[in-house]
């Protein structure tokens, strides 16, 4: 278990390290001058004067090698200092920071509302397979997949802020403007977990303690609910790390739509003014957490399921 | 015989008929037959919206690109079916047109990732040891990467443009076709007709091109399907927020955003659109439906 967990660490701290030098790179990769962004993002002009440049260049130490500049700039990110904001002047961590916040809170409400759906549902139709609480559950689940959520959100926009004046439109202000963004982001999330649920859960009623619990004289409800739901739970616990490690970057379009000062905006807003400490620090923050959180999903999985545990303390 | 056949063939088999017995269309209708009825309705509803895509250009009752300042916002009449937008263009005619890039793009990225995955998934599962495992641990890593962010940073890095757009999608979906491939690989892998063909000493690109391709292709095709839809939706996502397909060319998904600040006045500007693309990905997602159904019921016979 331990060679497991130590393995699993190991990936996880190389893999932040490769991403921290493509992090790093951003800046050489896209097109133009370090120096001369900067510049240009601080003045207006857009002829920028080449002994600014060159002064630029030194005091922001890019004269020197490039793996000087790395370490450097490593070392400093380790130490939480991802530097300014091109355009807010704000330091960057703490940008990243409210963002962040802002995400996670979105994306757990938005995976709430799918777990809380479809896991009754998918139980539901994985009990009679070909029923008809089954066919209907795959066929919404195959319609969810195909909405768009930039077509769903104008529509609840349109029902439930324009229509009925339930909820507002757009903004980050309070439970009531979280529950339409949750509401269209848990969707799609909502039709995976139905779909993962089902089969989990038909692979489960099948396994011979169920037969052995049903023959006790355990009512189908109740074998479901003590044996089924506990065991069926590990596949879709992987799912919503999965899930929560996607959502985590923000879903863009979403939080563009309803004004939501998210990952996702921010990343957007970034792109649109080439400021690139805020691109690089969010690229960090979104790769450092999705594959914390499959490490870790990775490991609750093997803490959870004896088997893999065993497979791979004999590995 | 049976009864469709005997309906369609005189129709449409004229030429083939004499050329080889089973022809291509009546294999087609069989096939069609033996699956769920949604792969046949995603087919059909995925062939109206290709032909009213290839017809437009006869079929646009005005120029998508012809702006009329007078007459914009209009609701629907006899002249403008579907109203007019917020520059007084064709709603209808722009509707028509406006799912092309946004298709070509989707079908370009779905094709290259599948045979990009495909590839190293088969090359994974064939080598097995260090190179697998190092392939899947990156497949693990991009898989629960947000497409649209990693899209969005390439973009950034590389500059707005369709071949930009392509590659930034090609390199975050390749992967589900990799991990796919891969098993479908290991599990055709170890039938035993593999094994005979090693016995004959064939060589390994022979066994892959020959064997192990051919037998993993429909549940490949199965998930192309299923992926285009997402893809299309991707693509449209990108197009929203003014990253993706940029004007003069009308793009659904750019309509959209383009008429979000009237939402309440012409709802309709928004609506049609969304519902062209929700109906374009749900054909391909029922078509892709259609093909794995079958896969797993033609499975337990086996």
């Amino acid at each position: 278990m331990w060679l497991f967990v130590t393995r699993r660490l190991a990936v996880l701290v190389l893999t932040l390290l490769v991403v921290s030098v493509f992090a790093f790179l951003i800046p050489y990769l896209s097109d133009g001058d370090p120096a001369v962004l900067v510049l240009r993002s601080r003045v207006a002009d857009f002829q920028v004067d080449q002994a600014a440049v060159e002064a630029l260049r030194h005091q922001l130490g890019l004269d020197r090698s490039l793996l000087a500049q790395y370490l450097g700039w490593l070392n400093a990110a380790l130490h939480g200092d991802f530097g300014y904001s091109y355009t807010s002047r704000a330091p960057v961590i703490d940008q990243i920071g409210r963002a962040l916040l802002v995400s996670i809170t979105l994306a757990m409400s938005a995976l709430g509302i799918a777990i809380v759906i479809a896991v009754p549902l998918g139980t539901a139709a994985a009990t009679r397979p070909g029923g008809p609480i089954d066919t209907a559950a795959t066929f919404i689940t195959q319609t969810l997949v195909a909405i768009p959520e930039y077509w769903m959100a104008p529509m609840g926009i349109l029902v439930f802020a324009l229509y009925l004046g339930w909820l507002p439109s757009a903004g980050w202000d309070g439970m009531s403007s979280l529950v339409l963004p949750a509401m269209v982001l848990a969707l799609r999330p909502l039709a995976y977990f139905t779909r993962v649920t089902r089969a989990a859960m038909i692979d489960v009623l099948q396994a011979p303690y169920i037969t052995a619990a049903r023959s006790r004289g355990l009512g189908m409800t109740q074998t479901v609910l003590r044996h089924g739901v506990r065991n069926g739970a590990i596949p879709v616990v992987t799912l919503f790390a999965l899930w929560l490690a996607g959502l985590l970057g923000g879903s863009v379009v979403v939080e563009v739509i309803f004004a939501i000062p998210g990952m996702g905006r921010l990343i957007y807003e970034a792109v649109i003014n080439k400021d690139i400490p805020v691109l690089q620090a969010s690229f960090v923050a979104i790769v450092a957490l999705s594959v914390l959180i499959n490490t870790l999903a990775d490991i609750l999985y093997a803490v959870l399921n004896p088997m893999v545990r065993m497979a791979h303390a004999h590995a | 015989m049976h009864m469709p056949d005997a309906m369609a063939a005189p129709l449409f088999d004229v030429a083939n008929r004499a050329a080889s017995p089973p022809s291509l269309l009546r294999r087609a209708l069989g096939f069609a037959r033996q699956r769920h009825w949604v792969f046949s309705a995603g087919v059909v509803m995925f062939a109206i919206v290709l032909l009213m895509l290839c017809c437009a250009h006869w079929l646009t009752p005005y120029d998508p690109a012809a702006q009329s300042l007078l007459q914009r916002l209009q609701g629907p009449s006899s002249r403008h079916w579907l109203g007019t937008d917020h520059l007084g263009r064709d709603q209808l005619s722009r509707l028509l047109v406006g799912g092309h890039f946004a298709i070509i793009i989707a079908a370009v990225t779905l094709v290259l990732s599948a045979v990009i995955g495909t590839v190293i998934g088969v090359i994974s599962a064939r080598q097995g040891g260090f190179v697998d495992e190092i392939t899947m641990r990156i497949v693990d890593l991009l898989i629960s990467f947000p497409d649209v962010v990693v899209a969005i940073f390439l973009i950034a890095l590389m500059g707005p443009g369709y071949g930009t757009l392509i590659v930034a999608l090609t390199v975050v979906s390749w992967t589900p076709f990799a991990r796919l491939a891969r098993g479908l690989a290991i599990e055709i892998n170890a039938k035993s007709y593999i094994r005979a063909a090693e016995i004959l000493g064939c060589s390994r690109r022979f066994i892959i091109l020959r064997h192990i391709i051919p037998n993993a292709i429909r549940p490949l095709a199965a998930m192309g399907f299923l992926r285009f839809g997402h893809k299309l939706i991707t693509v449209g996502g990108l197009s929203f927020i003014g990253l993706g397909v940029q004007p003069p060319h009308a793009d659904w998904a750019a309509m959209m955003a383009s008429s979000q600040p009237y939402l309440e006045r012409a709802p309709l500007l928004v609506i049609c659109p969304g519902l062209a693309i929700f109906l374009t990905a749900l054909s391909v997602t029922w078509i892709g439906q259609g093909l794995e159904t079958k896969r797993k019921t033609a499975g337990d016979q086996a």
